[in-house]
């Protein structure tokens, strides 16, 4: 025994080591456990609080650029808008003769990014809602131009996002018009590739990317991206798909958490 | 009165990481300070109080918010931490050029892990996107860690133990 404890000292630097590398093994390898879930969902509400008054500076700061950027898109909007009233005039008509018919209609919650996480490369967002405004785990995040991610730790008053660039990210999405479905993942910047997709199919640069609603998690025909890029490698049974996401993720400000999609049967 | 002089400075660059990285950040690549910090604090006190310091903050630094990989920052840290630590109070008794480059490649593994955790999907695609990643987190982070150098050369740090 006092050998041993004679060791422990001798070698206390390579146990201590030892006992810190086998602690964040284990949490990296228990990182769905529904106890780490609770834990981190306490200490993101805690973070929020503490980072939501620079956030609101943040804010501030880049209120007036937001300003003047909303300004030149209002009157663009102005001109589209006119367009596109006519087009959706013909569009109701075209759906009254085709009977067509919404498929679902989402039920949103907005919400504000008031963390970026702290880890050196940019995976998660925190928002300033939590399980008390309705949030629940694994629902999708989206902004006007697309999806940017799911909800994966929730706390009284803050959410955790895992966003669409975490290595770990997954979407089952269909690329339109062929309606081809394959898997999306995160590559770099603003590029993702969408892999498993059937080598016959037509597939040309600047096709609409949309989800595919095969998912639990995601409703379908949600916007992601358009292709850049199709990869049809020779001897391969799959083509693959480059595909350019709309979303700015580093400037995000405001969110929306699909909270409920209630369909019509029609 | 050592873990004092310690924990305060620790919390004060969490937060400055924390609330502040964010103005700082160039395409999405963020500097670190934790690791310049647990770097700094393994070669001052040596191993045992860097890897306390690096888990500590590592695993604070996942609390705040991370998307997957919850424990990779207190792994990485640790590490940093206990490489560092055989570093301590070595200036003297190494060759100044070898030193320098322990140190450094310390600092560049601290990234390795952490690039090679998140990018691995860049890696298997395109690995030359992948070391060009790992290189500009790298060398943005050691950006500071040299202009710190004006400040707190690592020579001195070396030798600087308090007791």
């Amino acid at each position: 025994m006092r050998k041993f404890y004679l060791a422990l000292l001798r070698y206390k630097d390579h146990f201590i080591f030892l006992i810190a590398v086998t602690l964040s093994l284990t949490l990296l390898l228990k990182n769905d456990a529904p106890d780490i879930l609770i834990i981190r969902g306490k200490f993101t509400d805690y973070f929020s609080i503490i980072s939501s008054p620079f956030s609101w500076v943040k804010s501030m700061i880049v209120l007036q650029e937001e300003t003047e950027l909303i300004r030149q898109k209002n009157i663009q909007l102005t001109l589209e808008l006119e367009a596109l009233l006519l087009a959706q005039e013909e569009n109701n008509i075209l759906r009254d003769f085709l009977r067509f018919k919404r498929e679902s209609n989402l039920k949103l919650l907005a919400a504000r990014v008031v963390n970026m996480g702290a880890s050196s490369n940019l995976s998660s967002i925190t928002l300033d809602i939590g399980s008390d405004h309705g949030v629940k785990v694994n629902q999708p995040v989206i902004v006007p131009e697309g999806v940017i991610g799911k909800t994966v730790v929730v706390g009284n008053k803050s959410t955790i996002v895992q966003i669409i660039k975490d290595v770990n990210y997954r979407l089952s999405v269909r690329i339109l018009p062929s309606g081809n479905a394959g898997i999306l993942q995160f590559i770099s910047d603003d590029i993702c590739e969408v892999r498993e997709l059937q080598k016959n199919t037509e597939i040309s640069i600047g096709n609409k990317v949309v989800t595919s609603g095969f998912s639990q998690i995601y409703p379908k025909n949600l916007p992601v991206g358009e292709v850049v890029e199709v990869l049809n490698e020779r001897g391969s049974f799959q083509k693959i798909a480059k595909v350019r996401i709309k979303s700015k993720l580093s400037t995000l400000l405001n969110v929306f958490i699909v909270i409920e999609e209630s369909n019509e049967v029609g | 009165m050592k873990w004092v002089s310690i924990l305060f400075p620790a919390i004060g660059v969490f937060m400055f990481q924390f609330l502040l990285v964010d103005f700082l950040s160039l395409n999405m690549i963020r500097p670190d300070f934790l690791v310049v910090y647990v770097f700094y604090i393994s070669l001052v006190y040596g191993k045992t109080t860097g890897i306390f310091t690096g888990f500590l903050l590592g695993l604070l630094s996942d609390l705040s918010g991370v998307g997957s990989f919850f424990g990779l920052s207190p792994l990485s840290l640790s590490v940093t931490a206990y490489l560092t630590g055989y570093l301590n109070g070595k200036y003297e008794r190494m060759l100044p050029y070898l030193f320098h480059g322990a140190w450094i490649s310390i600092i560049g593994f601290h990234f390795i892990i952490i690039s090679y955790v998140r990018f691995q999907n860049i890696l298997l695609s395109d690995p030359i996107s992948f070391w060009i990643k790992c290189f500009m987190s790298f060398s943005y982070t050691m950006m500071f860690l040299l202009i710190i150098q004006f400040f707190y050369p690592v020579k001195e740090a070396s030798h600087a133990e308090i007791n």
